[in-house]
């Protein structure tokens, strides 16, 4: 295959002597040019996956590869073809931002000229200019984490790899990260993106796997996954605190309950009748506020990765 | 849309510089706080060290006075490479930026070059500097000799792949820094670095025969002093072992990927 895109074919890597999978049977590509997320919760063997294409961990057995090159069998490879944003800081407390971005892409191969273009471009879209001669430890941990992205950005092989790149990051720069993240798509860098911040991801990527236990349990662009959930609505009720869950009507077919947070899935036609049950608890005084709205990609997340209500202590 | 091709992977000496050069950069200004307090540190040590013992013994022997001052600076430089390279390392575990660092695409052994480089601006003034004081106080006899340069280079090359070996061995940073504050401690008080060999029990001394530090103070001393040091050659090649024995597991290690 010499395609330039990045395949894992059964990927499998086991902790405790095989007693523990991070990593079971992972299969997945992604093309130049695709954002591709992978969403799991903590846990699910997401940062293991990465560090197996990186070359910092190898796999028990299956192949990870970008275009003709074996990233397992040829490590430096994988350290040359891929830029890897890991979720912890970077140490770049002795860095100013700007030498941070600079060395990191000269490092990566880039000329000094060529570098410092694309990083002053970076620095304006990600609006990170007021702090370009801050040193890194003066920094606050999201515009460290925009600086880190920046790092990786700024000479990006073929394929980046970012593992949760919003982290701490404020809302108006999360966006502008967010169409730097595209941009690097748009320039055919594949681009691999690990989060479990699913309502960002719905909006960014082009496909993506929902992974938990190390397996990959559904794949696909974000509206053929919400493609079940068609003719469905969320109805979300804000529960007065510490409140036992009421009685759910008939029609409700699923429901997940997070703290003092209750969603119910409704078919569309039942929509006025939600409403009133809606209100009906407001008026009893067991709910504060409700809103009903499209299925997300959250609620087929929580339905994939099991309910979370379930793992709640009861009656929290 | 027609990705880009798959760029030809970057090789040769061209290559190796180019990563050597920005890994030493990286090196530099990722120490840019700590440098000069680390310097200014080696220095006390290597002065204090020399000043301290005569104050213990009031009397120093010129012998004594011409074994402590060279010894001094061994300590010194074999410090920076079995401590303060294991330190730095283990603190990268613990803040979780090994992962970043390592996946840099650079020949890891630009990333140790690199080390070694910043290790010698590390050592280098207060290995100076012990000397300096050495020479004031006890007016020893020093015959400093180009042999100084091999000596130092390759003192400073095996400890600092052998801290680099222990740094990435281990996984635990604190077990790092255990390892080596008993090295340090090993370091000073059961290696005839300060004193003549003669001073130490027969097995100790025997088994320091197969230990770097030995060597180390020897190569070291023959290239600052005249006629004390025998069995030149035979230091350099037990150094010598020490130091592709350490780049070869440092170098496995690297690979090996857990």
């Amino acid at each position: 295959m010499t395609d330039g895109s990045f395949r894992a074919s059964d990927v499998t890597k086991s902790y405790d002597d095989g007693k523990t999978f991070a990593n079971d049977r992972l299969t997945l590509h992604v093309e130049p040019g695709e954002v591709y997320g992978l969403l799991g919760p903590n846990g699910a063997g997401k940062t293991t996956l990465v560090k197996q294409a990186i070359g910092l961990l190898k796999p028990d057995s299956g192949t990870i590869s970008l275009g003709p090159h074996d990233l397992i069998d040829d490590p430096d490879a994988a350290r040359q073809l891929c830029s890897y944003l890991p979720q912890a800081q970077m140490p770049i407390n002795s860095f100013k931002a700007h030498e941070a971005i600079k060395i990191t892409g000269m490092i990566r191969g880039g000329s000094a000229a060529a570098v410092a273009t694309r990083r002053d471009e970076l620095i304006d879209a990600l609006d990170i200019g007021e702090w370009r001669d801050t040193l890194g430890t003066k920094l606050s941990g999201g515009v460290k984490r925009l600086v880190g992205f920046a790092m990786v950005a700024v000479w990006p092989g073929r394929l980046v790899i970012l593992d949760e790149p919003t982290n701490d990051v404020d809302p108006l720069r999360r966006r502008l990260l967010w169409d730097q993240v595209r941009r690097l798509g748009d320039e055919g860098v594949a681009v691999f993106l690990v989060t479990h911040n699913v309502l960002e991801a719905e909006k960014s990527v082009d496909r993506l796997a929902i992974i938990d236990e190390g397996r990959i349990f559904a794949e696909g662009t974000p509206s053929s996954l919400k493609l079940a959930d068609r003719g469905r609505l969320r109805l979300q009720l804000m529960l007065v605190p510490r409140s036992a869950t009421p009685e759910l009507p008939a029609f409700v077919e699923d429901h997940t309950r997070v703290r003092n947070n209750l969603i119910a899935v409704i078919p569309e036609a039942e929509a006025a009748h939600g409403i009133g049950w809606a209100q009906e608890l407001m008026g009893s005084g067991i709910a504060e506020e409700y809103a009903l709205g499209a299925t997300t990609l959250e609620d087929v997340y929580v339905r994939l990765t099991g309910d979370i209500a379930a793992k709640e202590p009861a009656s929290s | 849309m027609t990705a880009p091709a798959i760029p030809a992977l970057r090789t040769g000496p061209g290559y190796w510089w180019h990563s050597f050069v920005m890994m030493t950069r990286w090196e530099i200004v990722g120490l840019r706080l700590l440098l000069p307090i680390t310097v200014f540190v080696q220095v006390l040590t290597g002065a204090g060290f020399v000043l301290g013992v005569g104050l213990f013994f009031g009397q120093v022997p010129p012998r004594a006075a011409l074994f402590l001052s060279t010894g001094v600076i061994v300590i010194t430089l074999a410090t920076v490479g079995l401590v303060l390279g294991p330190q730095l390392i283990a603190a990268q575990k613990a803040e979780q930026t090994y992962d970043f660092i390592w996946s840099l695409p650079v020949p890891r052994s630009t990333a140790a070059a690199a080390w070694i480089v910043t290790n010698t601006i590390i050592a280098v003034p207060g290995m100076v500097m012990a000397l300096v004081v050495a020479n004031w106080r006890y007016d020893i006899d020093l015959r400093v000799s180009t042999l100084i340069i091999p000596g130092a280079l390759l003192t400073l090359y095996t400890a600092t792949m052998l801290g680099y070996a222990i740094a990435h061995t281990i996984k635990q940073p604190m077990l790092i820094n255990l390892i080596t504050q008993v090295t340090i401690f090993a370091l000073t008080g059961f290696s005839p670095v300060n004193f003549p060999k003669e001073q130490l029990p027969g097995w100790l001394a025997a088994l320091n025969e197969f230990l770097p530090l030995l060597h180390m103070a020897n190569v070291m001393r023959a290239g600052l002093t005249d006629g004390i040091v025998s069995g030149l050659g035979r230091s350099y090649v037990v150094l010598g072992i020490w130091a592709v024995v350490a780049t070869m597991v440092t170098a496995f290690v690297l690979r090996r990927r857990a």
